[in-house]
């Protein structure tokens, strides 16, 4: 009567088609994210002078050139941006990472005077957003418009990502910091000795969607920084493509010959901007899957 | 047993903590607490120098009275519906398909590619969005013209611009939200499928019958607590995605409030609009933690 199926084992035809139609189904879904962004790499690298070849839905180049970047590359607005990017990248991600992480050992800490205070406070700041005029009028005031730093301070403390944090430092058996304190160990040894090397995978994670959210960030360096000199790429981007002010790309087009200017396309010169403000997020995405997904899984799985 | 500490140590490590906390608190002073305290300005006339005066409602009632206004409020409580209601099922779709893939690899590359565009900024999906969606080479109305239909320029028709709002939307987020119900599925127990493939249940009526039940709270929680966010319809993309034919389709309260903030210079008109749409936000998101407490024992915090 009863028989013993084998885990796995496709039960009829019927179950055949069906898992069959759900594969087609998704691999649809992953053609509809990743053929618009290979058209634009086969735009970006396509002959200039095949251009004309290259439809909506072709994912290989017409011929091969790196016209497109080459022109980007003598663009001074173009380069100056990315090393702008760069640096609010950089420097803002390494001060997430230590505020966040001082603020989350502090108030992990049940000593920590006010403590109740200042969740209270971290919630306030979750739940209500101030405006965005205040904010301008803020900054304004303390001198920090056309500079760099309104930028990289901008979500310094992430609150979610704060409270994530302080859940990881929770975690950390308090037997380990009996012993640490029995020998001696101040709070300041705990937390670079015990706490950091420990929330290492956590602090990771957090490096890598912050830095990624430094590197995408194009508003409040539009609202605050006035200086060209000192934009992003993603505003330079936001510009060229979004407002389609070729004009700010292809100023620098004397350093070409004539001849190759001439044929440039705009579309393409596009598409070989959005592939570079890509490029940053696409090489550290295999560590955000390894990393965040991973985790998000096995946290799940631990509940 | 730990020595007991003179007041003095104790002094000097607690102190030690605070001082660990101040950089955050500066940071939270900056650009939350003090700002916080600025929307004061929405009961004030703005004065470059000096004091600003006092005047009460009369920013709320221009703003009631504004017919520009309503129109900006019907579109973010059309956009949000979109992208919060309609979009709700489809993560939650993804996932119960993702999770009936037998193949490692298969499975590993649907997620590694419909994670992905989670991490373009909106500026990067604009781009691509309008480059695929354009009339002339867009990769859309290519397909389109395959079927034999004409040439649609979606980013400039009225009708289909919120559409594109949702489709774009659907594309960052589908994989990304399907997440948290993966995470879920994982959880159910496997007996529970045992037991039906034993009763011989269909796939179908495994789904109805085990499945949904089981992710039933997830589901609750996500709508709910993105409920809380209604007021906010996606500045970034609709910030990126707007032109001059469709701004009257697509125009939300927080477009609106940056206009009429930064490019008009109304700051205290601004922020008077702006601490509406906050208020609202604030009720719904104490409103969606209480009942997501309620009802899943889980709350935002």
């Amino acid at each position: 009567m009863s028989k013993i199926r084998l885990k796995g084992k496709p039960s009829s035809v019927a179950d055949t088609l069906f898992r069959a139609a759900i594969a087609l189904a998704l691999l649809a879904v992953s053609l509809v994210v990743l053929v618009p962004m290979f058209n634009l790499l086969a735009l970006s690298f396509s002959d200039p002078g095949r251009v004309g070849e290259v439809t909506g839905l072709t994912i290989l180049p017409k011929g091969f050139s790196t016209v497109n970047y080459r022109v980007l590359a003598a663009n001074p607005l173009f380069v100056r941006s990315i090393i702008n990017a760069i640096i609010i990248t950089v420097v803002g991600t390494a001060i997430n990472l230590l505020v966040t992480s001082m603020a989350a050992f502090a108030l992990t800490r049940e000593r920590l005077p006010g403590r109740r205070f200042f969740m209270l406070l971290v919630i306030v700041i979750m739940v209500f957003e101030p405006g965005l005029i205040p904010e301008y009028l803020v900054i304004k005031k303390l001198g920090l418009m056309n500079s760099l730093w309104s930028v990289i301070l901008y979500k310094t403390v992430n609150v979610y990502y704060l409270i994530i944090l302080m859940r990881f430092f929770e975690e950390v058996p308090a037997s380990l910091i009996e012993a640490a304190r029995m020998d001696g160990a101040g709070y300041g040894t705990i937390f670079l000795k015990i706490m950091l090397p420990l929330a290492k995978p956590a602090i990771a994670t957090l490096g890598l969607f912050y830095g990624v959210f430094h590197w995408n960030e194009y508003f409040r360096a539009s609202i605050y920084l006035s200086d060209p000199d000192k934009y992003p790429l993603q505003l330079i981007l936001r510009q060229f493509v979004v407002l389609d002010d070729t004009a700010s790309l292809i100023g620098s087009g004397a350093l070409f010959s004539y001849d190759e200017a001439a044929r440039l396309d705009y579309g393409a010169l596009k598409a070989s901007t959005i592939i570079v403000a890509m490029l940053p997020v696409l090489i550290i995405y295999p560590l955000i899957l390894k990393y965040y997904t991973k985790g998000v899984m096995e946290g799940g799985v631990k509940e | 047993m730990l020595r007991p500490r003179t007041l003095r140590t104790r002094f000097r490590q607690e102190g030690f903590l605070l001082v660990l906390l101040v950089p955050a608190l500066v940071y939270f002073s900056v650009y939350h607490l003090v700002p916080m305290a600025g929307m004061s300005l929405a009961f004030q006339d703005f004065r470059i120098v000096g004091p600003s005066k006092f005047v009460g409602l009369k920013h709320f009632k221009m703003l009631f009275s504004s017919p520009a206004f309503f129109d900006v409020l019907k579109n973010t409580l059309i956009i949000s519906s979109m992208k919060i209601i309609l979009f709700f099922p489809l993560p939650l779709l993804f996932a119960l398909m993702v999770n009936e893939l037998r193949s490692v690899l298969l499975r590993k590359f649907v997620q590694a590619t419909a994670y992905l565009p989670h991490f373009l900024s909106w500026v990067v999906i604009a781009g691509v969005w309008i480059s695929f969606l354009s009339p002339s080479s867009g990769g859309a109305n290519q397909a389109r013209g395959l079927v034999g239909l004409p040439p649609v320029d979606y980013m400039t028709s009225k009708s289909a611009i919120r559409w594109v709002l949702f489709a774009s939307e659907t594309w960052r987020s589908l994989g990304w939200d399907s997440i948290i119900y993966l995470a879920a599925l994982m959880r159910i127990n496997p007996s529970l499928y045992e037991s039906a493939d034993m009763d011989g249940a269909g796939a179908l009526q495994k789904a109805w019958y085990i499945t949904i039940p089981e992710l039933a709270p997830t589901m609750i929680t996500v709508l709910i607590l993105n409920l809380g966010f209604f007021m906010s319809a996606g500045f970034d993309q609709v910030f990126n995605m707007m032109n001059d034919s469709v701004i009257s389709a697509v125009d939300i309260l927080d477009t609106y409030i940056y206009r009429i903030g930064l490019l008009n210079m109304q700051y205290s008109f601004s922020t008077a609009a702006n601490l509406f749409k906050g208020a609202i936000g604030l009720v719904l998101i104490l409103g969606t933690h209480s009942a997501a407490k309620r009802i899943t024992g889980k709350g935002l915090w």
